[in-house]
């Protein structure tokens, strides 16, 4: 049992193989591959459709292209990936992780409302970093830029402490 | 119009390895952060090394597009500690919401939902926030090439960097998966 390694998941080396020809695949084709940025390009798109001159005077949106890009066609294909990839798994989901409802209990109120909160803090500290785990982290890394080494180390060790406060480390 | 079917492609195949690969399951995020998971840090790591090595290779052979973006001291630590607490409280990152909602997860839906209101809320305050937080520690776009003068060589530093870093998760964390 202590060496049945990752499955039901893929091995980790050939699937890094295969995620790195795709970032390369991007880099080849279009640029840096990011998605927080693809948050942007969806707020965007709202606001060009119920307030147009909002978004045309805000810099944060005038610096990303809006619906109909590279960006929103990318994130949407991460659903769709995501999608296939989970219709064709043979582990059944959660929306509620086991570690969570041991530790909180099964309220799907408590763990969504979490959720929101940490959806909001990833993007908005993010966008105050100009990049999040994929923009800054592995495309900038891979370019070698010390933004993206930097944000890393944060933000693996910012990570870590908060999920070892949330689950105050408890056996199970 | 091409870039449209090319980034839909890319997400797609993008979405699809990275749920395969369990980073869109919460649970594994969760126990990887409290050291007991070693795949995910090891598999990112991974990723870039690799990635790392073939976009020097891209590049020279003429190809690629690169922008590495700028080091701000203040808001890029900044930006890294709340991004940090978010993560270590949803285990989820603005990528793989995306794919995890594709898959069907709820906690996922409120995770990009969270995300939109936050990024509405960062826009609305971008003109307030980027000159006091971004630009005065702003150093540029920074690169391990400025630091060791030469391409390779910046490559082989971070590849040698990020290939201990595996070796000691691998030694430090446990092989739990979720």
């Amino acid at each position: 049992m202590k060496e049945s390694g990752n499955a039901p998941y893929w091995p980790i080396l050939p699937s890094a193989i295969a995620l790195a020809g795709i970032m390369v695949f991007i880099f080849a084709s279009f640029g840096p591959p990011a998605s927080s940025s693809g948050f942007v390009t969806t707020m965007k798109g709202f606001f060009l459709q119920f307030a147009p001159e909002y978004a045309a005077n805000k810099a944060h949106y005038r610096a990303m292209p809006g619906p109909g890009s590279w960006l929103m066609a990318f994130v949407l294909g991460m659903a769709i990936g995501g999608f296939i990839a989970g219709r064709t798994f043979g582990q059944q989901i959660t929306d509620i992780p086991a570690i969570w409802a041991q530790r909180f209990g099964t309220s799907p109120a408590k763990r969504y409302a979490t959720c929101f909160l940490g959806g909001f803090l990833i993007l908005f500290g993010a966008r105050l970093a100009g990049g999040c785990t994929l923009g800054l982290f592995l495309s900038g890394s891979t370019q070698l830029a010390l933004s993206g080494i930097y944000f890393g180390v944060v933000i693996f060790g910012i990570a870590m402490l908060t999920t070892h406060l949330l689950f105050k480390n408890k056996r199970d | 119009m091409a870039d449209i079917w090319i980034g839909l492609f890319s997400g797609i195949a993008f979405g699809f390895v990275i749920q395969r690969v369990g980073a869109t399951n919460p649970q594994k995020m969760f126990l990887a952060h409290l050291m007991r998971e070693r795949y995910i840090p090891q598999f990112m790591l991974l990723v870039v090394m690799f990635a790392a090595i073939g976009l020097f290779a891209l590049e020279a052979s003429g190809g690629g597009t690169t922008r590495p973006l700028p080091t701000s001291i203040v808001a890029t630590g900044l930006g890294g500690i709340i991004f940090g607490i978010g993560w270590g409280l949803s285990g989820y990152c603005p990528g793989t919401c995306w794919a995890a909602v594709g898959e069907g997860r709820m906690d996922a839906v409120f995770t990009l939902l969270g995300g939109l209101a936050g990024t509405a809320v960062f826009a609305h305050l971008h003109e307030a926030l980027i000159p006091v937080l971004y630009m005065p520690t702003n150093i540029g776009q920074v690169t391990l090439t400025d630091l060791f003068g030469n391409r390779g060589v910046a490559v082989g530093v971070l590849v040698v960097l990020f290939g201990l870093s595996i070796l000691l998760i691998g030694k430090l964390w446990g092989n739990e998966n979720g």
